[in-house]
């Protein structure tokens, strides 16, 4: 399976990459939203996007819109891994498209979880 | 815990504005810290409220909330620090030799986990700032301050919530003199 990590923040990228390639995918990794769209727009398109709230040039919010209003991606799987933890905003996330929502801290368990709820384990993970 | 609890009512700009020691308290800030900590660095690192005095190579990050309450949620920490905290936070994604963005990242980072957090008990709805990194930001209005000094792993940190009144943050852009602390 792949996954795209969108962060503004290497470190938190490279963190969240690691927890999922440790999972057994292939990912991919993005430094805002518009960067995220391109690799999209490009052809590599995965089965999940963890992406970031506030980010610079495109936000969070704004690509969960983007790729929920392009039906080619309608399939991709999206989870909010954020700061961003008012109640609000989640509503405001989940009715925007977003599958599901993580907030930072968070544990690589956590993420596991979250992937297991999504159906999103990979096979040879969950058995 | 302070806990904000919405009554209905609506504020005017009239209104005396809210002080940040009104809303949150030391404990709470501590606290969230500590989740963070825990989540991030590691399951046992604590965090010890003690004050360590202040580093002489002091770096800050530090993001901006803007809303009901406006201001900024401030880490500070020596630079020998910062470069810790970026190692643990990483752990086995690692590099071999980090380099300067690493750290920055990293402070940054763990700035944006408590502000984000900080942020969600305070009256809302608010906006959360990207997280900046400079030398330590001028200090707000005692009464809009609430400051807590921890030690972790020995090594001083503290991490204040100040309010913006007066507060003008010193960054490398429009300060670049001998405090400077590059990283």
């Amino acid at each position: 399976m792949r996954a795209l990590v969108i962060d503004d923040s290497k470190v938190m990228r490279r963190i969240v990459a690691g927890i999922l390639e440790g999972l057994g995918y292939e990912v991919q990794q993005a430094g805002h939203g518009r960067e995220g769209l391109d690799v999209l727009a490009g052809g590599w398109v995965p089965e999940l996007v963890c992406v970031d709230w506030n980010m610079p040039v495109m936000d969070g919010l704004q690509f969960v819109s983007a790729v929920r209003s392009n039906p080619t991606w309608r399939h991709v799987t999206i989870m909010m891994v954020t700061s961003e933890s008012e109640h609000g905003q989640i509503v405001r996330a989940l009715a925007a498209g977003a599958h599901e929502y993580v907030i930072k801290p968070f544990t690589a368990d956590a993420i596991r979880d979250k992937l297991a709820l999504l159906g999103l384990l990979p096979q040879d993970v969950v058995r | 815990m302070n806990e904000f609890h919405d009554t209905g009512e609506r504020r005017r700009s009239s209104d005396t504005p809210l002080l940040i020691t009104d809303l949150i308290d030391e404990e709470t800030v501590r606290s969230i810290a500590q989740e963070a900590w825990s989540a991030l660095i590691g399951d046992d690192e604590f965090l010890v409220p003690l004050p360590g005095g202040p580093p002489d190579d002091a770096v800050s990050s530090w993001v901006d909330v803007v809303g009901p309450w406006t201001g900024t949620v401030v880490l500070t920490c020596s630079r020998a620090t910062a470069e810790e905290l970026a190692r643990c936070l990483l752990a086995e994604h690692a590099p071999p030799v980090l380099d300067a963005e690493d750290v920055h990242d990293a402070l940054g980072e763990l700035a944006n986990v408590v502000g984000g957090n900080v942020k969600a008990v305070l009256p809302g709805p608010s906006a959360l700032g990207l997280p900046e990194l400079g030398s330590i930001p001028a200090a707000g209005p005692p009464a809009d301050t609430c400051r807590v000094d921890l030690l972790w792993r020995g090594r001083s940190l503290t991490i204040t919530v100040q309010g913006s009144a007066g507060a003008v943050h010193i960054t490398p852009e429009n300060n670049p003199q001998k405090n400077e602390v590059p990283l």
